[in-house]
């Protein structure tokens, strides 16, 4: 093997071992371990150019870079907070378009608009409410993760509630399209069941999907933000 | 100067090497280690999260740009970002000023005889 191989393997174990513990959106953590190779190759190639040999270099490298053991936690930190703000956008995208669905079905059945009158569709319009304020819930979360958190100190909790939130919208949406489908007269409003149905289907995908992968990065420890207690003032 | 000390230092660092002009990460990492002649032990890994960071607060942003032969991430300052850096010279300034007067007070002025 060359000495070149054994430089590529060492840097290709590294980040191996930095992707293996870290978490989140895959596009986000693809970017970040993208940037932290380039990064780490220009190191080797400046203490190559020194007069270090490539073993030697590569150590070094991996010296002054920080150990994946020791790098993991802040970068799992933003991981973490980018898919937060993964999992409310994926929330504040799909629950007005159900919203809006369900609302049409109720109004296709009841004519004017009425309240709806039995136990299914009460239980409906309790948890349309559900993924309501769980979107709402979700934009306050995505500004306070942006350019809020200048000011504002990211709650350490928040990921969790994110995660949560967005399991409990995911499970609403589900019962919500089910108990109207239920009490629906089908033939008479067969389009927009099936319009309901597909938006279900696919928003429960993406949401249970983004809040699961929320819940387990919530769960990995993470490094506290470069400047803490003094964030950046940039009004 | 030790690494934790620098940790909290970092954004402004970021903000202050970048003012010149978009940086891809290691020349960032370059520009830190020149300006401030090597002294400051830093964990170079770190800065690539804060990139990150500083990104999602609105003071850079960041393209793929071609650099030699190869395609890297450039970040520059957003106008946000000169804003934000701005105020991290005036409060350390304020921090060195006042650290500065009491550890090295100047001379009290001599009792008149």
């Amino acid at each position: 093997m060359s000495t070149l191989d054994h430089r590529a393997d060492a840097i290709d174990d590294y980040v191996a071992s930095l992707a293996a513990a870290l978490h989140g959106p895959a596009r986000a953590k693809a970017r970040l371990i993208e940037e932290m190779r380039d990064g780490l190759v220009d190191t080797v190639a400046a203490h190559t150019r020194e007069g270090m040999s490539h073993q030697g270099a590569v150590r070094e490298a991996v010296r002054e870079f920080g150990s994946p053991d020791e790098l993991a936690p802040s970068c799992q930190r933003e991981l973490t907070i980018a898919q937060t703000r993964h999992t409310a956008r994926a929330l504040v995208l799909t629950a007005p378009f159900l919203i809006a669905c369900w609302y049409l079905i109720w109004t296709a059945d009841h004519g004017q608009g009425r309240w709806p009158a039995d136990a299914a569709q009460l239980v409906a319009v309790h948890l349309a409410g559900v993924a309501a304020v769980a979107a709402l819930f979700a934009t306050v979360a995505l500004a306070a993760t942006g350019t809020l958190a200048r000011r504002l100190r990211t709650p350490h909790r928040l990921p969790l509630v994110v995660a949560w939130t967005g399991t409990a919208a995911s499970v609403a949406i589900v019962i919500t399209t089910l108990a109207l489908a239920a009490t629906s007269p089908l033939a008479t409003s067969w389009p927009l069941v099936t319009l309901a149905g597909a938006l279900t289907v696919g928003s429960h995908a993406v949401v249970a999907a983004s809040a699961r992968a929320c819940r387990r990065c919530a769960r990995l420890p993470i490094g506290t933000p470069s400047s803490p207690g003094h964030p950046v003032d940039a009004s | 100067m030790r690494a934790d000390a620098v940790r909290g230092h970092l954004d402004g660092l970021l903000l202050a090497v970048l003012e010149p002009g978009p940086l891809h990460g290691y020349a960032i990492i370059a520009a830190v280690q020149r300006r401030s002649e090597g002294v400051l032990e830093l964990r170079t890994g770190t800065i690539y999260p804060a990139l990150n960071r500083l990104e999602r607060l609105g003071l850079l942003r960041s393209s793929w740009q071609s650099v030699g032969e190869r395609r890297r991430r450039c970040y520059e300052l957003t106008d946000a970002g000169r804003r934000g850096l701005a105020a991290e010279r005036t409060a350390w300034r304020e921090f060195t000023t006042a650290i500065g007067s009491v550890l090295d007070p100047a001379p009290a002025p001599r009792p008149a005889t």
